[in-house]
């Protein structure tokens, strides 16, 4: 990674480049889910050119696509249950922007945009308003849960950019994650928010031994499934009584 | 150590769970109960989704029932005929039972009818538990034993297709078996329990069978409802995590070997007594954490269900 690094100072410095551009790589291509795994980050780096004070730096991390149900608790005969309110369909599992820049002109209409394009708009409509807030409750709801589960970041870290030219970023990835691709876009844009030039990265995230053995055949083969675990329950079952069996004889 | 459980879908510590399986396997040694119904709420309070603890408990019985039927079997304390015929009531009841709790969790409210059963069932026979120890320790102050066993002529007698039961020296109906392995069957496969101490009573008051054979056929019946059980819920509900249910079997095996040699300095009553405040207390906790107040009264769940 060092050697990249050196060899992307070495090619910016020699050859100025007369457009606006963003070259990145990231530390890991794949992730993998094991028994043990307790969360993980990841590192985006790379360089801009030309060298300009007036461009900053936006870079989203999107995970695989996931369908979310809103539930909220109701009080009927004095214990609380469970309503389903909202659904939306097909919205990230995981999302983090951040920018170079935290003092950006139109920080907010940027957040408002993307927000709106991959959240807001993904809204089943079958989805009643409950009270005058209606749908704009439920989309809250849904950014203020993600947020506290760690699975929406917006803003909330910087993108470092180093010497104006080189930029890394470290992206930390919660426990609970869906597998699937993660998608890394560095996108640079100028003072009015107006895109320039972009590179786009991705990381693959898969269950693996046992997580993948069991959560596969769980759900595509349910009935050698549900054969093993009684088998192995069995076994063990028949284990533990020759064992003790033995020990105590 | 954490650990991330791959149907439950939640991370976990490997140390807490052991300790939990060995902790109520010790309890069951101890009591000489199943332990299913302190383990599946105690599972449900760690923060697994009902539906799998519920599923996985029943794997794990599958496991506890067979070594111990085992045993049993060396001292030829099964009566199979009765039993078998306890097995046919039993799967149709887990059949039912699963297809029930199947469409309970499509209407995403698995969780409020679990803990609703448990509320009801650990209430009730913690109460009936706690009552009957108090009022035994009473009696047995004043010394005086009432313990009689009635030799019973009751409403069973009187029921059609009549068998004979040679290990147990009975000649009844084989309806009330067929009836009292299916309300075993829906127990265990709502809530994920073997259901002994319903099937155990049951055996003795109602069927009338000699205490010699009693829990050989009980473990006997318990075994194959519960292994049936994994199997309904594996297929139907996807919920069986059987990474989960290891740890629980290593767990609760050598928690069962201990309790089980364990010389406890206490009178049967209050053994009893003990374990009664034990299954009041979890169910208060179930019962509580209905009733406050959440302190997020939202929530998301993944995926196309409810």
């Amino acid at each position: 990674m060092r050697a990249l690094i050196f060899a992307i100072i070495f090619i910016f410095s020699t050859a100025p480049f007369s457009l606006s551009s963003v070259i990145s790589d990231i530390d890991k291509s794949n992730i993998e889910l094991s028994t043990r795994f307790d969360g993980t980050s990841i590192l985006v780096f790379g360089a801009l050119s030309p060298e300009n004070d007036s461009t900053s730096l936006l870079i989203e991390i999107i995970g695989p696509s996931t369908s979310v149900n809103i539930r909220k608790k109701v009080q009927i005969w004095g214990i609380w249950v469970n309503k389903k309110i909202a659904r939306f369909k097909d919205i990230p599992s995981f999302y983090q922007i951040s920018i170079s820049n935290p003092e950006h002109p139109v920080l907010i209409e940027i957040e408002n945009q993307k927000l709106k394009s991959l959240f807001y708009d993904f809204l089943e409509a079958n989805s009643t308003p409950e009270d005058v807030n209606g749908v704009e409750q439920y989309y809250l709801e849904l950014t203020r849960l993600k947020k506290k589960l760690g699975k929406l970041s917006v803003f909330e870290e910087q993108v470092n950019i180093i010497d104006k030219k080189l930029f890394s970023h470290k992206v930390n990835l919660p426990k609970k994650i869906h597998p699937g691709i993660y998608k890394i876009k560095m996108t640079l844009i100028d003072q009015q928010g107006i895109e320039l030039s972009k590179s786009e990265q991705s990381v693959k995230v898969s269950k693996v031994g046992v997580q993948e053995f069991l959560s596969h055949n769980s759900k595509n083969n349910p009935v050698f499934y549900g054969l093993f675990s009684v088998i192995i329950a069995l076994f063990l079952g028949f284990s533990a009584a020759q064992l003790f069996r033995w020990l105590y004889r | 150590m954490q650990i991330f459980l791959p149907i439950a879908d939640v991370p976990v510590d490997l140390f807490v769970l052991l300790v939990l399986g060995a902790a109520v396997g010790f309890l069951s040694g101890v009591f000489g109960i199943g332990g299913g119904f302190l383990m599946t709420p105690l599972l449900i309070l760690l923060g697994i989704p009902a539906a799998v603890a519920v599923a996985t408990e029943a794997n794990q019985i599958a496991a506890s029932s067979f070594s111990g039927v085992l045993a049993h079997l060396k001292r030829r304390a099964v009566d199979f005929k009765m039993g078998n015929i306890l097995v046919v009531g039993g799967l149709l009841g887990s059949a039912v039972g699963v297809e029930v709790f199947r469409i309970i969790k499509s209407y995403g409210q698995i969780e409020l009818f679990v803990s609703l059963c448990y509320i009801l069932f650990l209430g009730s026979i913690g109460t009936l538990m706690f009552l009957e120890s108090l009022s035994t320790i009473q009696k047995s102050r004043k010394s005086e034993n009432t313990f009689k066993q009635k030799k019973k002529h009751n409403w069973i007698h009187g029921l059609p297709f009549k068998t004979k039961f040679k290990s147990s020296n009975l000649y009844i109906s084989a309806i009330p078996p067929v009836i009292i392995g299916f309300i075993i069957g829906i127990l265990a496969s709502i809530m994920g329990v073997g259901g002994g101490f319903i099937l155990i009573p049951a055996m003795i008051y109602i069927l009338g069978m000699p205490t010699k054979v009693v829990i050989g056929t009980s473990l006997y019946q318990i075994m194959f409802i519960t292994a049936f059980t994994t199997f309904m819920h594996a297929t139907q509900n996807k919920t069986v995590d059987l990474l989960l249910a290891l740890i629980l079997i290593v767990g609760g095996v050598l928690g069962a070997q201990l309790g089980a040699r364990v010389t406890v300095k206490l009178k049967a009553e209050e053994i009893r007594i003990l374990l009664a405040i034990i299954v009041l207390l979890v169910c208060l906790k179930l019962a509580l954490d209905l009733m406050i107040t959440p302190n997020d009264l939202f929530s998301i769940t993944y995926g196309s269900g409810s």
